[in-house]
């Protein structure tokens, strides 16, 4: 079965270790708040204000997640000391888009999918099936693995904090972007690759439209 | 969400604190043997009352075991036409705290069974599935898993799907929950005026969705999904986000309120969770149906609480018993109908409902096959 998906606006942005300007103290003046948020959390704030959207359902991924939450109550853990209730309640895989629900108010369905490397090709294709339902759909994916020592587990990563989205809905129209003859040309991590290949492809003169092989 | 097909489920396999089968589990929450223990092998200086896999076999054989007694179970001869749905809070961070407390460094993790995506990493390295997917929304992924079969295999994207919810406690969880100060030291008595926080635990559930029927099947009616918006840890004191999610699944099962005979309550035994879950359910079920937390028995299975629930709630459909609220003295909210003994009743629908961090609300609707 093929579903096919018009991209109506799209927004990306990586850094080799810390994404400087996400725009947070306009997009979240409360300091309060502000101060909770995860990296991942201000990238995806950035992300869904980059394509307009604040209300609808969202389909959000992240292979690794809160890794520096994680990262941060295992050091906690090993040396013996307390651990932050905080980064625990960050360190759920769901927090980035928590926040952005909380900050737009968003009460609809909000999922996240951690599929590995084809998280966000599982992203594309879980957002095919419900744009069946006729609504708009924001399409987002981050990794945020800027954690010290990453370099221990991970090499091959030239760009440590990335995100992307895709504001999409269903098409009856023919694909215009073909999925297997398009490559991001840089090492983000492959978990983001299939959106990240699709953002950078779109067109400005033209509908962006991809057909999703399920 | 435009239906096509109707959905069931059509075999189940769990194990848990509260037994290694779905008869034994049942029976032990209709009998009101809880698993939930004291334990002090995560931290020295607490000793919360946690539910560890009732299992013989190492965590990921058993996991591999429950996929096998589904294939047994079903008519399907392997799982080349399945899509495998994961729904799981923790994945393999059991495995990487193992490794990085003993060596101090992430030299020997491997990415691959660190994330969640490591229980679909070692599930296909036993079996070929046509695809997967991984859901992780803390304690409702997998209550959203069974979801999302219902849509894919309502919406003839798929022809079935096999939903695995599974969470394995580390010292990572059962110290952040802890740190959050809302372990019980005793098995917990949700929706009890004494009542003193939850019990973390284990559990491991399958259960295999297809568009046709069979024999001893139960029916996957309506699938409801909100956002509180509210709140990374605590629901809206009125459970506006519960309401939502219960009125949504009750609209896509077409079918009214006052149908629902049963409801497999979230439950954790923490205040937040019960106030807003009681008052949610007080508001939008006046007709008072039996409501229970099945957690005094299994313990808060996480991100697998979804998944056990839902196979909870086949079991009342098929056993047409309602189970009882082990532990429950005196209840706060008197204007829920809290059952004190497991009752055999009729039964048509059932209502299961899981709420995670972040405000992310799932409930689900079963019924009897007709």
């Amino acid at each position: 079965m093929t579903i096919n998906l018009e991209i109506l606006d799209s927004a990306y942005v990586y850094a080799p270790k810390v994404i400087e300007e996400l725009n947070t103290k306009e997009l979240v003046p409360k300091m309060v708040v502000r101060r909770r948020l995860t990296r991942a959390a201000k990238i995806a704030i950035y992300l869904a204000d980059k394509v307009s959207f604040s209300n609808g359902r969202i389909i959000y991924g992240s292979s690794f997640g809160e890794l520096s939450a994680t990262a941060n109550i295992l050091n906690s853990i090993n040396s013996k000391e307390p651990i932050s209730p905080t980064h625990f309640q960050n360190s759920v895989y769901n927090t980035a888009v928590s926040y952005l629900s909380m900050l737009s108010d968003n009460k609809n369905e909000i999922m996240t999918i951690s599929s590995g490397d084809n998280t966000s090709l599982k992203i594309l294709k879980s957002g095919a099936i419900k744009s069946l339902d006729g609504d708009t759909l924001l399409l987002l994916a981050t990794e945020t693995l800027n954690i010290d020592k990453i370099e221990e587990v991970s090499s091959c990563i030239d760009f440590l904090e990335s995100g992307v989205a895709l504001k999409v809905r269903f098409t009856d129209e023919e694909a215009t972007i073909d999925l297997n003859n398009i490559n991001n040309g840089v090492k983000t991590p492959k978990s983001l690759d299939h959106m990240l290949n699709i953002a950078k492809s779109m067109h400005m003169d033209k509908p962006n439209i991809i057909e999703m092989i399920l | 969400m435009k239906i096509k097909n109707k959905i069931f489920i059509t075999a189940t396999s769990s194990v848990s604190c509260a037994g290694d089968d779905d008869k034994t589990l049942f029976t032990n929450i209709c009998d009101g043997n809880s698993g939930i223990k004291q334990d002090k092998n995560y931290f020295f200086e607490a000793q919360p009352a946690i539910g560890k896999l009732c299992s013989t076999s190492a965590f990921y054989d058993a996991l591999l075991l429950q996929c096998q007694n589904i294939l047994d179970q079903s008519k399907l001869e392997d799982f080349n036409d399945t899509l495998l749905i994961i729904g799981s809070s923790v994945g393999g961070m059991n495995t990487t705290e193992e490794i990085y407390l003993k060596t101090q460094n992430y030299k020997n993790i491997d990415p691959d069974f660190h994330h969640i995506n490591a229980i679909a990493n070692i599930i296909n390295e036993k079996f070929d599935f046509y695809d997967d997917i991984s859901f992780s929304t803390a304690c409702t992924s997998s209550a959203n898993a069974i979801g999302y079969a219902y849509e894919v295999l309502s919406k003839g994207v798929y022809k079935n799907a096999l939903v695995v919810g599974v969470d394995s406690l580390s010292k990572i969880t059962v110290g952040g929950f802890l740190t959050l100060g809302v372990l019980s030291s005793t098995p917990c008595k949700p929706f009890d005026a004494d009542r003193d926080g939850m019990n973390v635990a284990e559990a491991i559930a399958c259960l295999l969705l297809e568009s046709e029927s069979s024999d001893n099947a139960i029916e996957v009616c309506g699938v409801g999904y909100s956002s509180d918006a509210y709140h990374m840890t605590h629901p809206h004191p009125d459970g506006k986000g519960a309401i939502s999610a219960m009125s949504q699944a009750l609209k896509s099962a077409s079918i009214e309120s006052k149908q629902i005979d049963y409801i497999n309550a979230h439950g954790t035994g923490t205040i937040a969770n019960d106030n807003a879950e009681a008052n949610a359910i007080a508001t939008l079920f006046p007709h008072r149906p039996c409501v229970s937390s099945t957690k005094s028995v299994t313990g808060h299975t996480l991100g697998a609480a979804g998944a056990l629930e839902a196979i909870i709630s086949c079991m009342v459909l098929k056993e047409q018993k309602y189970p009882k609220n082990t532990f429950l003295d005196t209840p706060e909210n008197t204007n829920l109908n809290l059952p004190l003994i497991s009752k055999e009743d009729e039964i048509n629908y059932v209502l299961s409902n899981s709420f995670a961090f972040g405000g992310n609300n799932c409930s689900l609707v079963f019924g009897k096959c007709k």
